[in-house]
């Protein structure tokens, strides 16, 4: 193989050095609020009590969710041609999910707490409680997959079905993060049976964000750096297969945004004409974290260009992330049963609390992709044999 | 991270722990991370002192609310009404919970303290350094010897805004009498509701508050008091607007204000009225009254001839209606009210014709009805004669001194004091020099002839040095240099006076202290306390303290009779034998032993532990035009018109007047400060205010539930629930209409500046489309600069920096409410 | 066991707050922790505008929804203590679901930026892992209940003053502050009502004067459609809240 992942050199080593940096000071800088402040270092209140350290854990944990669907599709589904990406997407969704959760057992006030009040009470009619089931397994088949393909056992029988279970725990797990909120009738913004397709869409495609963005990172943003099968699949079905996600995520908004606006339920179409379309970060967030990806997307031409993709993985991120805090902020921005104590439609900006936990688990992943890179081989591949073994070829065998 | 804050939280616990210890709070979960290990067990268990209950009176408005005290390991922590005190029945007020925040308000002065920095201002740090009694009391008592040698004791003078009873401002008159400054006391009336006194002293003879009989009452007109917010006892009024509305017939209200708020918003008909036109209101109901023969024969009497009727613009001829309770109406009838229509009316006061003939049907039809007010309607250069012709509806429709209607308050039998002051006056307190200057306010003089006190003349007075110029001044229970209108001058005036403030709190005044002498907090306090007036039969409620004096304080009386012991001559003689408030306040319960209380109390035992004595009998009761007086089994004596002259309608004619004798005294005083002629003075009439400020729109300050006299500015509690009408929640709002906030480019929520000619003031806005468009709203609290860490750099500014000290000529009412101003946006 | 339940009658209402300092002062909240609010509404114009209020306790429903949600059992409902809904202060992990579940808007996580500064809680910093601890503390302490002054990280609401109500005599069909013998068992904002507009008692007891009043007077519950259920019903005119309306800018 031609392939050259720079971040085995001295380009490694730097990024790992700012990020372990970046990494320390956010953490440090967050502890250290925290331990003076309590909780009042957040913006968050009792009227708006999930701010911005839960969206960035929602990011988090459906961007993982979403490479881990992405890695089904060879592991699961065949589509071979995934296979030059599919343990650097396990990796990053270990890794990303890890940064997740990090963040988010900083928003909690008692975190330690959750290791026995959660398994000794087991109150099953929670879905947070199920949340914490789902992602845990989830956690622990990436784990599993991820020792299965670093072994080289791409094809075996465990190998598969360790794939099919981490499938089905990657949907479990982000479809009930989906309920979490969808299933809140007293939150109308959010109260959506279908809330869990809407999520699977919008974590492959900021899945699909951080494979690209990282995968050209770990090459130097140069093809040239790529392996052929690699080339092949930026070249070819990767790029239409994201194209497709983000034409499927910008559907779903926009139906959301049909239905709340033409509602009259106050609770809903306010939150979309007085909190979403009325703030300029959303609607840039908006047409140039979405629209405007799925717009570069649509031609071939442009499309398969590098240039074109990581610009689009970088504002799909920007877009993605906004979607996430407006989407968790905007289920409450409508004061419940204050009167006039509260005035006007809430409002919530992060303080720099919060956003150094934002920080912290980007320089999270940062830290521990680097270091997956370095250590592990994350561009490996299958033998030649399982990799050309095409579906096709599979039927004539079976016939 | 839990287990950090932890970590954090035992840290500081461990260094605090030996202060905690002392102060006995719960002890449990010690050396236990909460964060790791469950401490169900350690903190379901609280080692539980024994609960003790005391009484008290609640200190944070005049209405003298019985309270219950609940002290447990020598803490103070909770506070609900007596349910043995007759006007709290058990239950408070939204202030009265928060009393503990007075006790333990870290704000507090801890003991006295003498000032170190001779410059005066609003920057000036007074360099406060703690000092004993003994030097504080020498200090005051040696200045007041000097003075009097001098022959200057009359440049003594002590102000008091909220007096109690016979333990503190009751020590203030026999202090002036001995030591002989007619200054000595100055009460703050004229700052707070006179007006009302002085319409009801001008028509019934009675310069006082009203008692009310709202239990038995079927309508109540109220003109701007502010009944379900701050009219007292604002308590029991909410008590009684429970009783009123649930029982059978309700009671129907009608309430007129300047403004949207609670009593508005709960009453059966609301009705805004255009600031300082309610008298032309009151007038139009009266005109309508008569018209439609809807007052009440038996009281005011009827025409001689029954054919006869009153018709708008004809007079009626002398002699053709047969006065009997009521003096003056036919006069009243051809000079003022044959003219005074509902559509006249309308034009003034932007009520409608319709709606004032409305409630001047409902309220000449229901029996009884009282048509009350307070300083809403009386804070403006017209207010007697406005409150009286509020009042006169109450002799119309018969409700004076009836069941369901309104009288007045009767005294506690208190016994005497150990010694008589009298006894103790030497030549200069008999026949000093000082019986001949004026007051430091100018009340009772030419200038103010009709007023009884003048407080907010004071300073001004001072500064001009007119009448002379104050040596010593003291406060109790009051704080002009911010509460005057324009104080601004007081804080110029009082820079070369010596300054004695006997507040616990700090506050503006006492910034300008010579030396603080503090009071106990209410809740430490041995005090007693007649009641104000409420339902006329006498009651005297007892403060006794929950818990020994936390800091090095001392309560205002012994701090008076301290200094009294220090006077040379007589005086201290006299001091000396009364020894003490506790000493005072066991004489005044002897009178107790020979008329024991309903429930029981005889004695100072007994008062201390029932904390009020009362009986709820009241003596006079008018019935079908006839009144009678009780006999100790039922109103069954009936009395005399000379009897009724001498104890109840105390009136020049023994009648109420609607030509009233008490201002045709002054009627020349009358023509030349109002305008109005001579030969009508006496008529209940209406007169045009004069407003102040020079601005397009009203501003009214209006007292909130949540505003604790003194104290509200500065008590995290009342500032967080202070506004709820538009969410005043760290601030007060002004609110303003939207359609004047939008004609001068003012948004929602904007920063704006409020102007009248004597300056400017700063708040944030809110649009209230319920307000007249015409008046501007903001609540009174907040604007101190001295009143401690939460009242500090709270906007808005202080509503009183923008009004100009102008009060009515007849009763000395500051006029508060009649400034108008600009908005602008800041 | 009695079901416990309260009735607001709106018509006697004053809207004067004492209900929420009574509260405040009896569990010690901070302010704005406000377990026990007035909300205060206000519509139209001069001259004919209304303004209403609607004072506001926890619901304690019959079907909490913020029960349904905690993920650790630390809220519950209690059917052995009247069915009122409880935050165990040991189990919370403050995950603050059961405050973005509750159609009430009546919980609150006092470990948030003061409303008012100074901070209280720096003015009177805690002991004991309490959040802070003011000299005039209730005694009072029940962590299982979230009866006491909480700790940091949990989540903290109205408990109907249990730590009154149940040391009330079994079998009390009513706990009226009017019978001197029951005034310490009645929740603080119920015993000081000065308007006597609420009411206390069991909901279980046909013969309790709280559901003669709901009969007579025909209680209703707010945001019935939520299915909660609350055990807290509301009497006379002023019960139908407005719908949020965003306030006019300019």
């Amino acid at each position: 193989m031609n392939q050259e992942n720079i971040m085995k050199g001295p380009a490694g080593i730097g990024l790992l050095a700012i990020s372990a940096i970046v990494l320390l000071a956010s953490f440090g800088y967050a502890i250290a609020s925290l331990m003076s402040q309590g909780h009042a270092a957040f913006n968050a209140t009792s009227t708006v009590p999930w701010g911005q350290p839960i969206a960035t854990y929602l990011y988090f944990a459906l961007a993982s969710s979403g490479l881990g669907l992405i890695a089904s599709l060879p592991l699961v589904f065949g589509f071979r041609k995934f296979y030059p990406v599919v343990k650097r997407c396990i990796f990053l969704a270990f890794a990303i999910l890890i940064s997740g959760m990090a963040v988010l057992a900083l928003e909690l006030g008692n975190v330690f707490r959750m290791l026995w009040v959660i398994p000794l009470n087991l109150q099953i009619q929670s879905a947070m409680f199920w949340m914490g089931v789902f992602y845990l397994v989830d956690l622990l088949f990436l784990l599993w997959k991820f020792q299965k393909l670093d072994a080289g056992e791409w094809d075996s029988k465990t190998s598969k079905q360790v794939g099919i279970g981490s499938f089905l725990a990657v949907l479990l797990a982000s479809g009930n993060l989906a309920l979490i909120f969808g299933m809140m009738s007293m939150r109308p913004f959010w109260l959506d049976g279908l809330l869990p397709i809407y999520f699977y869409l919008t974590a492959v495609a900021s899945g699909l964000a951080a494979l690209v963005f990282f995968t050209y990172l770990a090459h130097g943003f140069s093809r040239d750096n790529m392996s052929a099968p690699l080339r092949n699949l930026l070249e070819g079905a990767l790029p239409k297969f994201f194209g497709a996600v983000l034409g499927g995520t910008l559907l779903f908004i926009a139906v959301r945004a049909i239905t709340g606006m033409y509602s009259n339920n106050p609770e809903i179409h306010l939150v979309w004409s007085e909190y979403l379309f009325a703030s300029p970060v959303y609607q840039a967030s908006l047409w140039l974290g979405i629209v405007l990806p799925f717009v570069l997307m649509l031609t071939g031409s442009m499309r398969n260009q590098a240039g074109t993709q990581i610009l689009v993985a970088v504002l799909v991120f920007g877009g993605l992330f906004a979607e996430r805090f407006f989407f968790v902020v905007g289920g409450q921005v409508i004061p419940l049963f204050k009167g006039t104590w509260e005035w006007d439609i809430l409002s919530y900006t992060p303080s720099a609390t919060e956003w150094s936990l934002t920080i912290m688990g980007s320089a999270l992943l940062f830290t521990l992709w680097v270091l997956g890179e370095r250590l592990l081989n994350l561009s490996a591949m299958p033998p030649s044999a399982v990799m050309q073994e095409g579906p096709a070829a599979e039927a004539a065998a079976h016939a | 991270m839990k287990i950090l804050q932890t970590l954090m939280t035992r840290r500081r616990f461990l260094k605090g722990s030996a202060a905690a210890g002392a102060t006995g709070a719960a002890a449990g979960g010690l050396g236990e991370l909460t964060g790791l290990a469950p401490v169900s067990e350690a903190q379901a268990q609280s080692p539980r002192g024994e609960t003790t209950i005391t009484k008290n009176i609640c200190a944070q408005c005049p209405a003298r609310c019985g309270i219950d005290v609940y002290t447990t390991n020598g803490r103070v922590h909770a506070i609900y009404g007596d349910t043995g005190n007759p006007i709290a029945n058990g239950k408070l007020c939204p202030k009265g919970h928060l009393g503990t925040y007075f006790l333990y308000d870290p704000d507090r002065f801890k003991g006295p303290m003498k000032r170190t920095n001779p410059r005066k201002g609003r920057n000036e740090d007074p360099g406060f350094v703690p000092i004993s009694w003994d030097e504080a009391l020498d200090t005051i008592a040696g200045r007041l010897n000097r003075l009097r040698e001098a022959g200057e004791s009359h440049r003594f003078a002590l102000f008091y805004g909220r007096g109690w009873g016979a333990s503190d401002a009751g020590l203030q008159g026999d202090f002036g009498k001995l030591y002989g400054s007619p200054n000595v006391a100055i009460g703050h009336a004229s700052m707070c509701a006179e007006g009302s006194k002085r319409a009801k002293q001008a028509t019934d003879g009675n310069n006082s508050y009203n008692a009310y009989d709202y239990r038995n009452v079927n309508y109540i007109l109220n003109f701007g008091a502010s009944f379900l917010e701050a009219f007292r006892p604002y308590n029991y009024l909410m008590q009684m607007w429970g009783h009123m509305r649930s029982k059978s017939p309700q009671t129907r209200i009608t309430t007129v204000d300047v403004r949207m708020n609670p009593t508005m918003a709960a009453s059966d008909r609301a009705l805004y009225i255009k600031p300082a036109t309610d008298g032309a209101m009151a007038l139009a109901i009266a005109h309508v009254i008569l018209t439609e023969g809807l007052w009440e024969r038996e009281f005011v009497g009827d025409f001689v001839d029954p054919e006869m009727r009153f018709r708008t613009g004809q007079t009626i001829p002398a002699g053709s209606f047969a006065e009997k309770w009521v003096h003056g109406l036919t006069e009243w009838w051809n000079e003022e009210l044959k003219d005074r229509t509902p559509e006249w009316a309308e034009s003034l006061t932007s009520i409608s014709a319709r709606d004032i003939v409305k409630t001047a049907r409902e309220f000449g039809t229901t029996r009884p009805a009282i048509a009350i007010m307070e300083r809403g309607p009386t804070a403006h250069t017209n207010g007697t004669y406005a409150g009286m012709a509020i009042h006169a509806l109450n002799a119309l429709v018969g409700s004076l001194w009836a069941e369901g209607g309104m009288f007045y308050q009767m005294g506690p039998s208190y016994g005497g004091l150990p010694v008589n002051a009298a006894d103790y006056m030497d030549d200069w307190a008999k026949s000093g020099a000082w019986k001949s200057q004026p007051r430091i306010d100018k009340a009772g003089t030419a200038e103010w002839p009709m007023s009884g006190t003048m407080m907010q003349e004071a300073g001004p007075n001072h500064l001009k040095g007119d009448p002379y110029k104050m040596d010593t001044a003291m406060f109790f229970y009051t704080n002009p240099i911010w509460s005057a209108p324009n104080p601004q001058v007081w804080e110029e005036a009082l820079k070369d006076v010596f300054v004695i403030d006997t507040s616990p709190f700090p506050g503006e005044t006492a910034m300008y202290a010579d030396i603080v002498v503090p009071d106990h907090t209410y809740l430490e306090r041995l005090q007693d306390s007649p009641t104000y007036p409420f339902e006329g039969w006498p009651m005297a409620a007892l403060r006794v303290p929950a818990v020994a004096p936390l800091y090095d304080t001392k309560s205002y009386g012994d701090t008076l009779i301290e200094i009294g012991k220090r006077i040379n001559g007589p005086m201290g003689e006299y001091y000396k034998a009364l020894d003490n408030v506790e000493n005072v306040l066991r004489h005044r319960a002897k009178g107790f032993e020979a008329d024991p209380g309903d429930n029981g109390v005889n004695s100072f035992e007994s008062w201390k532990e029932k904390g009020v004595w009362y009986k709820k009998r009241y003596l006079w009761q008018q019935r079908r035009g006839e009144f009678y007086e009780w006999d100790g089994r039922g109103y069954n004596v009936r009395m005399s018109p000379d009897e009724v002259k001498a104890k109840l309608i105390k009136t020049p004619t023994g009648k109420f007047e609607f030509k009233s004798g008490f201002l045709e005294k002054h009627a020349d005083y009358i023509e030349r400060t109002l305008g109005v002629p001579a030969a009508r003075a006496g008529l209940v009439q209406w007169v045009e205010a004069r407003h102040t400020g020079q601005g397009d729109l009203y501003f009214v300050s209006p007292k909130t539930p949540l505003h604790a006299e003194g104290r509200g500015g500065n008590i995290p509690h009342a500032i967080a629930n202070q506004q709820p009408i538009v969410g005043g929640r760290k601030t007060v709002y002004l609110e303003i209409h939207p359609d004047t906030a939008r004609a001068r480019g003012i948004r929602n929520g904007d920063k704006v500046r409020i102007k009248s000619n004597l300056g400017s003031i700063e708040a944030y806005c809110r649009y209230m489309p319920a307000h007249r468009p015409d008046t501007l709203v903001l609540p009174m609290e907040h604007g101190h600069w001295a009143q401690g860490r939460w009242a500090k750099g709270r906007l808005p500014g202080h509503s009183g920096d923008i009004t100009e000290n102008v009060s009515d000529p007849i009763s000395g009412l500051a006029c508060y409410y009649t400034g108008k101003v600009t908005v602008e946006r800041a | 066991m009695a079901k416990w339940g309260m009735v607001i009658d709106l018509d006697k209402c004053t809207g004067c707050q004492a209900c929420t300092t009574a509260c405040a002062m009896e569990n010690n909240t901070l302010p704005g922790e406000s377990w026990q609010d007035v909300l205060f509404y206000h519509q139209g114009k001069y001259p004919s505008a209304q303004m209403k209020w609607l004072p506001r306790p926890c619901m304690q429903c019959e079907n909490p929804s913020c029960v349904h949600v905690c993920p650790t059992r630390a809220t519950y409902k209690d059917m052995d203590a009247g069915g009122i809904v409880f935050v165990d202060w040991n189990k919370c992990i403050g995950c603050k679901y059961c405050m973005i579940a509750c159609p009430y808007g009546v919980r609150f996580y006092a470990d948030e930026k003061p409303l008012l500064e100074p901070d209280l809680r720096d003015i009177f910093p805690g002991s004991n892992g309490q959040l802070w601890s003011p000299p005039y503390q209730n005694p009072e302490q029940d962590w299982k209940r979230g009866i006491g002054i909480q700790p940091a990280g949990v989540v903290s609401k109205c408990t109907f003053c249990y730590h009154k109500v149940s040391k009330a005599p079994a079998g009390t069909p009513d706990l009226d502050e009017a019978i001197p013998e029951l005034k310490e068992y009645v929740p603080a904002c119920v015993r000081t009502c000065a308007p006597k507009a609420r009411f206390f008692g069991d909901l279980d007891n046909p013969e309790s004067q709280v559901n003669r009043l709901i009969g007579d007077k025909h209680g209703v519950r707010l945001k019935d459609h939520t299915g909660n259920k609350p055990q807290v019903y509301y009497l006379g005119a002023g019960a139908g809240v407005p719908a949020f309306e965003p306030k006019p800018r300019s």
